[in-house]
């Protein structure tokens, strides 16, 4: 018998405070999923959009113009846009990005000086920075759920970047949501933009004989950099959701735990409690053995 | 819908801004131009500029205005797509906001210097004075 009653129940009323706090955090999230996986659908609209047209040139064999987003450069350095959060309390959620990230720069052999780092939340950020690496940008607090004009700012430092050659090729590392329970690491290639794999989304894509006004050329210069954009941000929607997704998970199991450790406790209180009773009687009877 | 009306969609990261049936002529500003596209017209696919955009339903006599920063347009089979990074209809367009990024902008091209920050500066001009323009006609 270590702790005293007291102890015990002090930690009793603690962990409960805990499990309040942990469980309305869980609720908070799991709010914040449900609305921007709302607003991830209206986007979705607008990314199918984008997407047909950019199909429907590239099938037309508008391909490699120079001068444009699709030329493809000699990658002299390259560019890594790193989603991470600005807060902790999410799971692994961080952890597995990060890991993931210095595992790519493992086996592509790239030395800090060849790896330029745009990183989106806090954590990403102070953890290249402390490893070295160039951090060329950083962002912070994005909100719950992003706007497209809130994230312009990064978006379009990111295409100007690319253009100035900061870096020759972006992949954009994130955690993308699959479902409540279960986020992926995702790195994709996003500049130069390639259209080779590229299919027409489920409603068919674009099938007419367009004319362009005013040359091919020109709507592709208009067309790839809104594209480009239009893939950053959903890539950014898509980490807020498996963001939220990860820490209404965590908040869940935090909330869960305190249960467990509650209920030990209250057993070991409850165990204390006996106890001190049984030596109150044994002492009484005791006293009046001692009597008689 | 009938033969001589189309099916016009203004499509932005925010979802579907203005979704209209029945129009019948819509009046765009591309790079090359003004375009007026009507139902039935070729599929064509054509840059906007910063600019307005006008829809007008002669039938039933509505006209409605529209700001949009950019983008492009798509026509084929009677459906116009407009797909834009921003997209206002004018009724929507907070024109006190509108006239203090446009303060903003212009100071920010007086007292700027390097050539990244003065075109910034000077989309951002252009974006004020479309709203502006669209919302108050002047």
């Amino acid at each position: 018998m270590a702790a005293s009653l007291q102890d015990i129940q002090r930690r009793i009323a603690s962990t409960k405070k805990t499990r309040q706090i942990t469980s309305a955090m869980q609720m908070v999230s799991t709010a914040k999923l449900s609305q921007i996986q709302r607003h991830g659908g209206s986007y979705t609209t607008y990314a199918n959009a984008l997407h047909d047209v950019v199909a429907h040139l590239a099938n037309a064999h508008i391909n490699n113009v120079s001068g444009t987003l699709l030329e493809q450069r000699d990658v002299k350095k390259v560019g890594f846009l790193v989603i991470s959060s600005d807060r902790g309390l999410v799971g692994g959620y961080n952890s597995t990005l990060l890991k993931g990230m210095m595992a790519v720069i493992e086996e592509r052999q790239l030395t800090p000086d060849q790896v330029v780092i745009l990183a989106v939340g806090g954590n990403a950020s102070d953890f290249f920075k402390k490893r070295g690496f160039n951090v060329a940008y950083e962002y912070r607090g994005v909100s719950d759920v992003p706007t497209f004009n809130e994230v312009r700012e990064i978006v379009k430092t990111v295409t100007t970047m690319y253009d100035n050659e900061v870096f020759d090729e972006l992949t954009v590392a994130y955690q993308h949501f699959v479902s409540r329970i279960q986020n992926d690491l995702r790195l994709e290639k996003m500049l130069p933009v390639t259209t080779d794999d590229m299919e027409p989304t489920e409603e068919g894509g674009l099938k007419a004989d367009y004319e362009m006004d005013p040359s091919p050329e020109q709507i592709l210069g208009v067309v790839l950099p809104q594209y480009a954009e239009s893939l950053v941000y959903g890539a950014i929607l898509d980490a807020k959701t498996a963001e939220h997704a990860a820490s209404a998970n965590a908040m869940s199991s935090a909330t869960d735990n305190a249960k467990e450790v509650i209920n030990t406790l209250e057993l070991q209180f409850n165990r204390a409690r006996q106890s001190a009773i049984t030596t109150e009687i044994t002492e009484i009877t005791g006293g009046m053995a001692a009597l008689d | 819908m009938n033969e001589h009306s189309l099916h016009v969609k203004v499509v932005t990261p925010n979802g579907v801004v203005f979704d209209y049936e029945t129009a019948t002529l819509v009046v765009l500003s591309t790079t090359g131009g003004e375009v007026g596209v009507m139902a039935n017209h070729a599929p064509i696919i054509s840059a906007l500029k910063v600019s307005e955009v006008k829809i007008v339903d002669e039938a039933n006599g509505v006209e409605e205005r529209l700001a949009v920063s950019g983008g492009f347009a798509e026509f084929s089979s009677n459906v116009l797509t407009v797909v834009s990074d921003a997209a206002e209809r004018a009724a929507d367009i907070d024109v006190t906001r509108a006239e203090s990024a446009k303060e903003r902008a212009e100071r920010r091209l007086a007292e700027e210097s390097s050539v990244r920050d003065v075109e910034r500066a000077q989309v951002a001009l252009l974006r004020a004075v479309n709203r502006i323009h669209v919302a108050t006609g002047k």
